[in-house]
């Protein structure tokens, strides 16, 4: 990735997190972060500009005793750039410019973690012992006056929340993301609409029915009806393990939309256990054509479309009456 | 705007092309009383390929033209239903039952010429 790449890359992170100047100094509010402040932490700025090597070095040797952080201490390129970016850190958290350029750099660290799988504890104890290697040598410049010192620190620390809810964001937001894929990919399986004749579409539903899916669902198949020409559906709901008042009602509505655009749906696979409990709650469920099985969807669905299947050598039977 | 009413051979199609007040509505459902009459009509499809919605109003209309169709001895197919549309209405908890429905133009004449060949041929 060139450097143009990554910054842009970036700028779109801090856009989905709504990362504005707004949005950054509210974050500042939150954790109490002011103008007085800035005075304090530039009294401490050369002190933790002359041991940033080493409070780096605290804070990733923490990282390599632990087996949970070993994706990211065993993987130099991942570890190079950690380093280089917690260097940076330390320098750009006691310059007192706190502003979009510094949450970029954040979230670039808070990314490189979430790649690296960190967990949130893990990080959160590093950074712990990070800020107390910090706090102890702060202590120390101002053994005389503990008091001021003791401000200082509280001060920086402030910083040091403020980047905290930055990462942990970051690391929450990057597992929403894993779980929102997952559920787009469950999706997309779940719900395929199949021509198995001409006019004839089956559409196998299989596992939970939520109103999201049911409208999914329902697009799907309304678009298949079109764009098929289909006359008749078969719904095969077998793999649907429980079927409530709202789920009933859900499968209602799309047997209601395919009739409005002229298709007859065929529910089918209601099991011995579904269609008891469906009775028990009392749902009315009689606007719909139900079969038992599948095969005897699909042969009742046949016989509207006016076709007749024959096995090689049968002969043929004469054309039924309601036929033109 | 006023719905124009094609008739072809035995049955008259209203092509229904831009959203329709409540007195667009009432007007159609006069005009296709009378021209069933007229024109001794055995159905009637209503064409709404056009619309991207269909209101609880006029889908008590075209309910109310139907089953006055029926009065008259015509069949009413409503065709070309958008996929949008559908979705639309069964969320409002409305269904035109009661109401054969056909997938286009095409198939709505299809439906209709099956339900006159199964009532046996005219004498003119």
């Amino acid at each position: 990735m060139t450097v143009s790449d990554r910054q842009r890359s970036l700028q779109s992170s801090m856009h989905d997190m709504g990362l504005t100047e707004e949005a950054i100094e509210r974050r500042k509010r939150i954790v109490g972060l002011e103008p007085a402040d800035l005075g304090r932490i530039a009294a401490v700025k050369d002190v933790v500009a002359r041991g940033a090597e080493e409070f780096m070095a605290t804070f990733f040797e923490f990282l390599s005793k632990l087996d949970e952080a070993r994706p990211l201490v065993t993987s130099h390129g991942l570890l190079d750039r950690a380093r280089q970016l917690k260097k940076a850190h330390l320098a750009a958290m006691v310059q007192g410019e706190y502003g979009t350029r510094y949450v970029e750099q954040r979230l670039e660290l808070a990314q490189l973690y979430a790649r690296a799988g960190l967990e949130m504890l893990v990080f959160l104890g590093a950074f712990h012992h990070l800020l107390r290697a910090i706090g102890s040598a702060i202590m120390k410049q101002f053994e005389r006056s503990p008091m001021e010192g003791f401000e200082n620190f509280m001060s920086l620390q402030k910083v040091a929340f403020f980047d905290i809810g930055i990462i942990v964001d970051v690391l929450v937001m990057e597992r929403e993301r894993t779980i929102r894929q997952q559920e787009e990919a469950i999706r997309e399986l779940s719900t395929p609409v199949l021509q198995v004749r001409d006019r004839m579409l089956l559409l196998p539903i299989i596992g939970v029915i939520d109103t999201h899916r049911a409208r999914l669902i329902t697009e799907s198949l309304l678009r298949a009806i079109r764009a098929n020409r289909a006359k008749v559906v078969v719904m095969d709901v077998t793999g649907v393990a429980t079927i409530d008042s709202k789920v009933a009602n859900h499968l209602l509505q799309t047997v209601t939309a395919a009739r409005l655009m002229g298709a007859l749906v065929i529910v089918t696979g209601l099991s011995s256990e579904v269609a008891q409990s469906l009775v028990a709650l009392g749902i009315e469920l009689s606007k719909i054509n139900t079969v038992g099985d599948l095969q005897g969807g699909l042969e009742e669905a046949e016989r509207v479309l006016g076709y007749r299947l024959l096995r090689n050598g049968d002969a043929l039977p004469p054309p039924t009456m309601t036929e033109n | 705007m006023a719905v124009p009413i094609l008739k072809q051979e035995d049955v008259l199609i209203a092509q229904v092309q831009a959203i329709l007040s409540d007195d667009d509505l009432n007007q159609l459902k006069d005009d296709l009383s009378n021209r069933i009459g007229r024109a001794r009509s055995r159905g009637v499809i209503i064409d709404v390929t056009a619309l991207d919605v269909l209101d609880s109003f006029a889908t008590r209309t075209i309910r109310g033209i139907a089953y006055t169709a029926k009065l008259r001895g015509a069949n009413t197919v409503v065709v070309g239903i958008q996929p949008d549309v559908a979705f639309g209405m069964v969320q409002l908890g409305l269904s035109l039952e009661g109401v054969e429905t056909a997938l286009d133009l095409e198939e709505g004449l299809a439906f209709l010429r099956n339900a006159a060949n199964s009532r046996g041929p005219r004498v003119r």
